[in-house]
């Protein structure tokens, strides 16, 4: 009896220490058990070319291949040239790429097309249905699907954070003169109004040593500033019905109009910045101000900066000194971010799949936004949450937090059909500005221009898309 | 003596029919690869976008359908198409007589032979030996507001702060691209005419110097109608060059501020490759093809260069 007892026991143990590792298998470990069946093979992964091609080049890419055989080709490519890539190979049916790394406001028109692989076959079969529930809302409900239909994993939690200095707006002798003169605390701007009084007082007091703050300014960027503050002063792209352009109303002329304004606190010559210009003055205590993407606040902190690939980034004198806060009005532009897809001319799709399940999973996504010399920032729960990455600088905690209320109340970037031609006229007309052309001018010429583009679209076939866009809850503020 | 029959037989046979027709095409059929070559590589590619820009192709949809002449009847309505060609003419215009006048200038101080002439012609040629695009993105860096060299200069002289938003700015935008420009091509025209210049008959040039002929007489008389078959191939090839410039602006300004510096060929790129108008784009390569021709013809027929 003894005996059976035992042997039955030691069955039980035997049978649920076999199972074990099974039950506790995460999306990676999934990903490569089953991707080891290609061993050999070669995948391709179109990636932005420069700093970000350093994960798969150096970290994920060597991983991927020690784990399961399967070699990655990284094919380089300039942000501005991925989309005319990938559609190029689509079109001539060459299949020179598996894997994809997407801009999400292209989803639209790639889906349409038919060059991405629907991969909601995929995540049930290799069980990614579960981890996807840990990407942050913001990014998950938004820049996943497009007409029903999974077309790519959210794999950069990009948005617009303020940065400012906190040993400037802490001092004493700083914070009573201003509450002395206007009558409220020195602290981040809640609005574009306190942006403004705090960004003068501070360029009265402090320049040319200090200015308020510096913005970058010369295209793609301020696009993206301004499509969250048009949102966020009342302002509708267009009207619903008609599809009638409906950026050049007061709203838009008012924010025009301000942006212009804020050019005279900031350095002379930011009209010319962009975001090396800017990251470099906000590090060096040029500006006390800033608004950028999250890798600014990792390297004002100093972190990464041995790192022989962060040379170009100039040593943060501020490392200790940033807060990290929302933007004015409290909803940041979500601003680009990446989504991880799978070509649907590729010869390897299920390799390509596995790959892409395997980088955007919690383990080795976790790995990958800690990588210092790379621009993918958190975009999961855990990234936030992640104790590890809380402890990689003293302000971490804070700017994790802030990342992840920033996502929380992230504002989408406009997506419709052919959406690269509006930010086109968009980017031209904000260059304008800095040129000192009239901003009503600039305004209607932009109108003007968005109505050629839907007319040339389809009026009808953009409604549809502009009407599933603006019911989004990140699209306009509510 | 069986040597010489045989030879005599030979001389004696006629070619054939067949042995004629060949030797008749020979030359014919032996460039024929060539030339083949050539139309599949030249005259292909051309037929083929002549076809595409009878189309509906864009890069994001998949109706291909032809469309006759619409491509070509949007072009008419296209008010920044216009503008582009007008912001090419204008830089061509001021910046050809420009190049021809410096590299005149600098030819005429280089004829006479002198020590190290060599050293500094190869030394003023440098610029042509760079990419244009490296040109235009060292002189960003070179009208830089803050780090740039060209305003601490002017900052020397002015006793003040100078602060020139070069790239921004619609009042030095356009000098900016043309400085650049000039910079670079400049040497190109010197080089032509400091060999033009050097083939001048100098027993000319003595004649009119004993007969006490001013320097402006022999100018007129003597140098311009000899070097002026070089002067128009000068010309012809950097105005096409000009009409074609596209690398130097895309470095200094992207076409910007705004679309003020945009020039044909950046509004042909953005077009094709960043708003996929795949058909429009090659209505647009056939207009410009059509003006070129047109100029390049009235041009050459004015110099009388087409005999």
């Amino acid at each position: 009896m003894k005996f059976r007892t035992f042997l039955s026991t030691a069955g039980v143990l035997a049978l649920t220490c076999a199972s074990a590792p099974a039950a506790d298998k995460d999306a990676a470990d999934t990903a490569v058990e089953a991707a080891k069946k290609y061993a050999g093979t070669t995948i391709s992964i179109v990636w932005e070319a420069g700093l970000q091609s350093l994960d798969p080049l150096n970290y994920s890419g060597p991983q991927w291949e020690k784990l399961t055989g399967i070699k990655v080709k990284v094919v380089e490519v300039p942000t501005d040239q991925m989309f005319t890539k990938i559609m190029q190979d689509f079109k001539s049916g060459a299949g020179a790429y598996d894997a994809l790394n997407v801009i999400p406001s292209w989803m639209p028109d790639l889906a349409r097309a038919g060059a991405l692989e629907p991969l909601d076959k995929y995540a049930d079969k290799f069980g990614y249905r579960d981890e996807l529930q840990d990407i942050a809302a913001a990014y998950r409900d938004n820049q996943m699907q497009y007409d029903g239909k999974i077309y790519g994993f959210p794999d950069d939690g990009d948005v617009m954070l303020l940065y400012y200095r906190k040993d400037i707006f802490e001092d004493p002798k700083m914070k009573d003169e201003f509450k002395a003169k206007f009558g409220y605390e020195l602290a981040p701007p809640k609005d574009w109004k306190q942006f403004d009084e705090i960004g003068q007082f501070i360029t009265d007091k402090m320049a040319p040593k200090v200015y308020g703050a510096g913005f970058f300014r010369t295209a793609p960027y301020p696009q993206y500033m301004f499509q969250e503050r048009f949102r966020m002063e009342g302002g509708k792209f267009f009207n619903a019905d008609t599809m009638k352009a409906t950026v050049n109303g007061d709203v838009g002329l008012k924010v025009f109009k301000q942006m212009v304004a804020e050019n005279k606190f900031m350095p002379p010559g930011v009209e010319q910045w962009n975001f090396v210009d800017n990251l470099a003055a906000f590090l060096q205590g040029t500006t006390a101000m800033t608004i950028s993407w999250p890798p600014y606040g990792r390297w004002a902190a100093g972190y990464g900066s041995g790192e022989e690939a962060l040379k170009w980034v100039p040593k943060s004198q501020v490392a200790g000194k940033v807060g990290y806060a929302l933007t004015p009005l409290g909803r940041p532009e979500l601003g680009v971010g990446f989504d991880l897809s799978v070509s649907a001319t590729s010869k390897n799709k299920e390799a390509a799949y596995l790959f892409i399940q395997w980088l955007n999973s919690k383990k080795t996504s976790l790995e990958r936004v800690q990588l210092p010399y790379t621009l993918r920032d958190p975009f999961r729960l855990s990234h936030y949450a992640s104790e590890k990455y809380r402890a990689l600088w003293p302000d971490a905690p804070a700017y994790l937090d802030t990342i992840k209320t920033s996502g929380e109340k992230g504002l989408l970037d406009l997506s419709l059909l052919q959406q690269d031609k509006y930010d086109e006229a968009m980017t031209k007309a904000i260059s304008s500005l800095w040129a000192g052309e009239d901003p009503k001018a600039i305004l209607d010429r932009m109108a003007q221009q968005f109505d050629a583009i839907t007319e040339k679209v389809g009026i009808e076939n953009q409604k549809a898309v502009y009407k599933v866009w603006a019911a989004k809850p990140g699209a306009y503020p509510q | 003596m069986a040597l010489s029959a045989s030879l005599n037989a030979a001389e004696e046979r006629k070619p054939s029919r067949l042995g004629r027709v060949l030797e008749d095409r020979l030359p014919y059929l032996m460039v024929a690869p060539a030339i083949l070559i050539l139309l599949l590589v030249g005259l292909f590619p051309l037929i083929y976008s002549l076809i595409v820009s009878f189309q509906r192709i864009t890069m994001t949809e998949n109706d291909t359908s032809f469309v006759g002449l619409l491509n070509y009847a949007e072009l008419f309505k296209d008010t920044r198409l216009w503008t582009s060609l007008g912001h090419t003419a204008i830089i061509t215009v001021i910046a050809l007589p420009l190049e021809l006048l410096i590299g005149f200038l600098m030819a005429q101080l280089f004829v006479d032979r002198m020590p190290g002439r060599q050293l500094f012609v190869a030394l003023l040629v440098l610029p042509t030996v760079i990419s244009p695009i490296v040109a235009g993105a060292t002189w960003r860096l070179m009208f830089d507001v803050r780090f740039g060299p060209i305003g601490q200069i002017l900052s020397f002289f002015a006793g003040e702060p100078v602060r020139i938003l070069w790239t921004v700015n619609p009042a030095y935008v356009y000098p900016a691209i043309i400085i650049c420009e000039v910079w670079q091509w400049s040497p190109f025209m010197f080089l032509l005419l400091l060999a033009a210049l050097s083939n001048v008959d100098q027993s000319q040039l003595e004649a009119a110097e004993i007969d006490g002929a001013s320097y402006l007489r022999v100018l007129r008389g003597i140098v311009l109608p000899a070097i002026a078959p070089v002067i128009a191939v000068a010309c012809l090839i950097r105005g096409l060059d000009l009409v074609r410039i596209f690398d130097i602006i895309w470095a200094l300004t992207e076409g910007g501020p705004g679309s003020m510096t945009e020039t044909i060929s950046l509004y042909t790129y953005v077009q094709g490759f960043s708003q996929f108008e795949t058909s429009y784009t090659a209505a647009i390569s056939f207009l410009v093809i059509a003006l070129l021709t047109l100029i390049t013809t009235l041009v050459l027929k004015r110099m009388e260069l087409a005999r």
